[in-house]
């Protein structure tokens, strides 16, 4: 049994989609939070390829970049895709998500008030709408939107989805609505949720604004 | 016997990477290029799922994504990587130089004259320079640096190095490779395989 661990803030961000990969594997991992004001030592430490959060040790083995981490894991665990197509719709869906969620962390990240307003109102009305009617189409393409978004058993899109969907119904973006016009995303997100090993690690991971 | 079809742009851009895939792989491919002004039709047409480009439609089934389309292809034909550290390793890279794209189109496209000179100079003193002596020291991680990024064979992390450093060399005055000759070394390696090579002396000559 490979002994995994993970480095990360201490945020959901990019690393949480890699925390549900391994709550949904059931699989053992470390994982540790390094908080902001501790970054910039760390982050000379010489261990992050890239100067960035999340990586992954494993094997002696270092891994950056929270997708690369994220479909190794999936991959490892049984969690990507059972054919090369399957997979290639998985990422698909992941990589779309990931520049939606950018503009969704523009908006948190933005101090000025009134540019904040407009980066809410201009994704709100714009990119995160086009967005998740573009993915209930394709979700409905699946057998009809009723069991996960790629093939017939859960993937990390799945959990990607699950990730963001904690933005979307939370402030600021919780008073839009954004998945109501969705029912069978909404009933996805509902699904998740109620999956017994995602929801021990709802209710155990440490609580975080983002 | 598979038909892929892939649409793209009328240049290298997010394309690119899946082209040289092709090219290293062998594999024949209808090259569809439109230009900006078929964009609008196709983009409400239905047939790209997210409303993007570039498409690999194969078999009927349609993908979207610059690097869903690359990993695709590249796990077709055997150029992702040996095993699933591998894989990820691949991912690593190649991701790299899609952060570095992703940073050259913001400049690429600001209007403010004085922002763009602005955002330009951080990616050409800052990002780049970063960036690349990351991905420098990765590769020497790999055997000394005198083969490929990943394994012993070319993967598609060598392909997305050789479609970024088609823009890099662009910035003829800032030099970028020069700093690292290793990387440099991998380029002319990388473009010297046969059919890369063929590809890189037949492939359309365009501005972007």
């Amino acid at each position: 049994m490979p002994k995994y661990k993970l480095t990360y803030f201490n945020f959901r961000g990019r690393g949480e989609v890699i925390r549900l990969l391994f709550a949904a594997a059931k699989i053992e991992y470390e994982d540790v939070r390094i908080e902001m004001e501790n970054w910039p030592n760390e982050k000379e430490s010489g261990k992050f390829p890239f100067c960035q959060m999340p990586i992954l040790e494993v094997d002696g083995i270092t891994i950056a970049q929270s997708y690369a981490i994220a479909r190794f894991l999936a991959n490892e665990f049984g969690l990507a895709g059972e054919t090369n197509l399957e997979r290639a719709k998985v990422d698909m869906i992941a990589d779309t998500l990931e520049d939606l969620v950018k503009v969704i962390y523009r908006v948190y990240l933005e101090n000025d008030k009134n540019r904040k307003e407009e980066l809410l109102k201009e994704a709100v009305t714009t990119k995160v709408p086009s967005t998740l009617a573009a993915l209930e189409k394709v979700f409905i393409q699946n057998d009809e939107g009723f069991g996960y978004l790629v093939g017939d058993k859960m993937t990390w899109a799945d959990l990607v989805f699950l990730a963001h969907t904690e933005y979307y119904c939370s402030e600021p973006f919780k008073q839009y609505g954004l998945l109501n016009p969705h029912a069978k995303l909404r009933a996805l997100r509902e699904r998740l949720l109620g999956e017994p090993r995602l929801r021990r690690w709802l209710n155990i991971r440490p609580t975080t604004d983002v | 016997m598979v038909k892929y079809t892939l649409t793209y742009f009328e240049g290298r851009g997010r394309a690119e990477v899946s082209r040289l895939i092709f090219a290293a792989a062998g594999v024949k491919y209808e090259d569809v290029r439109i230009g900006f002004d078929k964009w609008p039709a196709l983009k409400t047409s239905g047939r790209c799922p997210f409303g993007t480009l570039p498409l690999l439609e194969v078999d009927g089934k349609a993908i979207g994504q610059s690097f869903a389309v690359a990993r695709f292809l590249a796990n077709e034909t055997g150029l992702a990587g040996k095993t699933n550290y591998e894989k990820a390793q691949v991912d690593m890279i190649a991701y790299a130089f899609k952060d570095l794209g992703d940073e050259m189109v913001k400049f690429a496209f600001e209007s403010d004259e004085a922002k763009k000179a602005e955002l330009t100079k951080k990616f050409l003193t800052e990002i780049a320079p970063k960036t690349l002596s990351a991905v420098e020291k990765l590769l020497e991680a790999n055997n000394g640096g005198k083969g490929f990024f990943v394994g012993k064979e070319v993967t598609w992390a060598d392909l997305a190095f050789l479609a970024s450093t088609d823009d890099l060399v662009q910035f003829k005055d800032a030099k970028l490779l020069a700093a690292h000759p290793k990387l440099e070394a991998l380029r002319q390696r990388v473009s010297a395989l046969p059919k890369i090579k063929k590809w890189l002396e037949t492939r359309p000559e365009t501005p972007f």
